[in-house]
């Protein structure tokens, strides 16, 4: 069997994984392709559901069941650091400190954001917060090489016309009609399983690892706000728009329902808002723009997508994307693209299961290098039955006063202070009420003209 | 089909255009909050623009008379003004983008401002954007006098009533 090099990279890299991370783990499970393929269906390397973190119902570590040293000690054999996220004046001096798990004190994103007691499980930051607050487990974490793309191209375009030449070297791509497109795929699916993006599987210097300067200052001066000085933004509190990235998000999405066509494949979900990808068969971007594009250049939340058929696998490109932010994860900016591939698995009866999506991210402006996410919907019925899709509206009750999230109730009068959306409303926030003292680096001075 | 329906036709589906065309702008809110008989002619510096799927809006900073500097405020804020237009898509059709209008971009508009005096209007006849942030107009003038230009829309900048 013939086996190509990076091929062979990849299977070094799980066998070393494999190694350090005990025999208790294995390659999560990939949809074989059937063919070794230029920039699909290629192993990946960790499963995230087994050893990396345990946590009741797989939430990871830190969290539920497994939550690491008791507030106010330290682990055995960790020796802490002098400054940390808990102790520290202001997190932007720290920076040489971030790259170190002791700085966030082996906790990851997730469990820092539940560290005051929001989600299951009582407060972990002690009798004396935030300077006791509980130490998460220092000998776990999910590998870097399990979360870069494992694919030699450096922009979605290239891999997508790398995929499509590929397909038309197998005869395709599949023009699909009614009678052909795979109407097995209608129906109700649920996202299933973890992945590395839930994030709380993996140590945050990991995740600062695959972002740039900027967009790992970003990450950290949430994980400040959001295990310090509890002062959570999270999008969906003020009925902001979710983002791109929260069709990744557990909490964001759980129901999808998919409809097939011949033209274009629909993907809707939603928790907190709604979630629509239209994936258009068989076009083609206008490329004159920043961004490639099919409408007008205006970025869209949930970007534009453009794909094809090889036979009954599905294949994405998304592009003209507006930057946004993921609570507890990480930021994108206007210039992110995915590549995602969507492929069924079936049973011995060929009856349809679910469907695969393999995705790779590119974001030049974010990301250091490509990352991928791969997960599984898992197909819970047809359209004929269940209950029918929410479509949300979502009512804002729950305000910024003095830069605190605050439920409001009708007949209240508050003082209001209206948001630049396109400025990370987030941070504006933080920066106003919660970093005082602290020196933010500069932004550049627009306004002046010397 | 004769001449008549095929006319007929012709000016239904341009009627049908205008109207879908339309229809984002005043399906979205009232213009009544604008004084529509008074008018103001600002040069800025684009601090955002929002692309909303009704109304574009640009916030921005405006300018001093000498054009070397933007108003501030006492606490050295500064003023910042919102000039509201089409909307996203139509607005990019003519130019208007969070791409092509970036932070710092030096332009002129004349807007309807509102009746209860908050600082900002709705857009009135053409855009002009100065070629870059070095090729500022001179004092009192706008971004239609600057040498390499950009217009949006035809015509010239309305007179101010104020």
């Amino acid at each position: 069997m013939r086996i190509g090099a990076w091929t062979a990279a990849v299977l070094a890299g799980a066998f070393l994984a494999f190694l350090a991370f005990g025999p208790s783990l294995g390659a999560q499970q990939i949809v074989d392709p059937g063919f070794e393929s230029v920039g699909r269906g290629a192993p990946v390397l960790v499963d995230v559901n087994e050893g990396a973190g345990g946590g009741r119902g797989g939430r990871g570590f830190g969290r539920g069941a497994d939550q690491g040293t008791p507030p106010g000690q330290t682990p055995e054999g960790i020796e802490p650091l002098e400054v940390d996220l808990f102790t520290t004046t202001d997190f932007y001096k720290d920076r040489e400190l971030w790259s170190d798990p002791r700085y966030f004190r082996c906790n990851t994103s997730t469990a820092i954001e539940n560290i005051w007691g929001m989600g299951r499980g009582s407060s972990r930051l002690g009798d004396d917060p935030p300077r006791t607050a509980a130490w998460g487990p220092c000998d776990r974490d999910y590998p870097r090489e399990a979360i870069v793309s494992p694919y030699p191209f450096q922009t979605a375009q290239a891999h997508y016309e790398a995929l499509l030449e590929e397909t038309r070297g197998r005869g395709g791509p599949t023009e699909h009609t009614y009678a052909t497109v795979p109407n097995d795929w209608n129906g109700r699916y649920f996202s299933s399983g973890q992945h590395w993006y839930n994030m709380g599987r993996v140590q945050i210097p990991t995740v600062l690892s695959v972002l740039t300067p900027e967009y790992q200052t970003r990450m950290v001066q949430e994980a400040y706000h959001q295990g310090v000085t509890n002062k959570p933004q999270w999008q969906s509190q003020y009925c902001w728009p979710e983002g791109f990235m929260r069709r990744w998000h557990a909490a964001a999405v759980r129901d999808h329902q998919i409809l097939v066509t011949p033209e274009l494949v629909q993907i809707s979900a939603g928790v907190a808002d709604n979630f629509m990808t239209n994936i258009h068969i068989g076009r083609e971007f206008e490329m004159d723009g920043v961004v490639p594009r099919l409408g007008a250049d205006v970025p869209r939340w949930y970007g534009e997508t453009i794909g094809f058929w090889d036979n009954d696998v599905l294949i994405t490109w998304t592009s003209n994307i507006q930057g946004w932010k993921v609570h507890a994860a990480t930021e994108h900016s206007n210039k992110m693209q995915t590549v995602e591939i969507y492929t069924p698995y079936r049973d011995d009866n060929g009856v349809l299961q679910g469907l695969q999506q393999e995705a790779i991210f590119y974001d030049p402006e974010a990301f250091v290098e490509p990352v991928r996410i791969v997960r599984n919907y898992a197909k819970r019925s047809g359209l004929a039955e269940g209950d029918p899709l929410v479509f949300i509206e979502c009512l804002q009750t729950i305000y910024e006063i003095d830069g605190t999230a605050t439920p409001i109730s009708p007949g209240q009068v508050i003082d209001y202070k209206v948001r630049d959306m396109m400025g990370r409303p987030w941070a504006q926030i933080w920066e106003e009420y919660w970093e005082h003292g602290m020196e933010r680096p500069e932004e550049e001075d627009v306004f002046s003209f010397d | 089909m004769n001449r008549h329906t095929h006319v007929t036709g012709l000016l239904g589906v341009a009627l049908v255009a205008t109207i879908v065309l339309a229809v984002p702008v005043k399906a979205h809110h009232s213009f009544a909050m604008y004084d529509m008989g008074a008018t103001r002619v600002f040069t800025g510096v684009v601090d955002r623009v929002d692309p909303a799927v009704n109304h574009l809006g640009i916030f921005f900073a405006v300018m001093n008379e000498a054009r070397d500097g933007v108003l501030r405020n006492e606490k050295g804020e500064p003023v910042i003004w919102t000039v509201e237009m089409g909307g996203s898509a139509q607005m990019a059709r003519q130019g208007v983008s969070v791409n092509t209008f970036p932070r710092g971009t030096v332009f002129s508009v004349a807007l309807h401002p509102l009746r209860n005096g908050e600082p900002a209007g709705s857009r009135e006849g053409p855009m002009f954007k100065c070629p870059d942030r070095n090729s500022r107009p001179a004092l009192g003038k706008h971004c239609d006098s600057v040498e390499g230009h950009v217009a949006i829309g035809s015509g010239t900048l309305p007179t101010p009533t104020k």
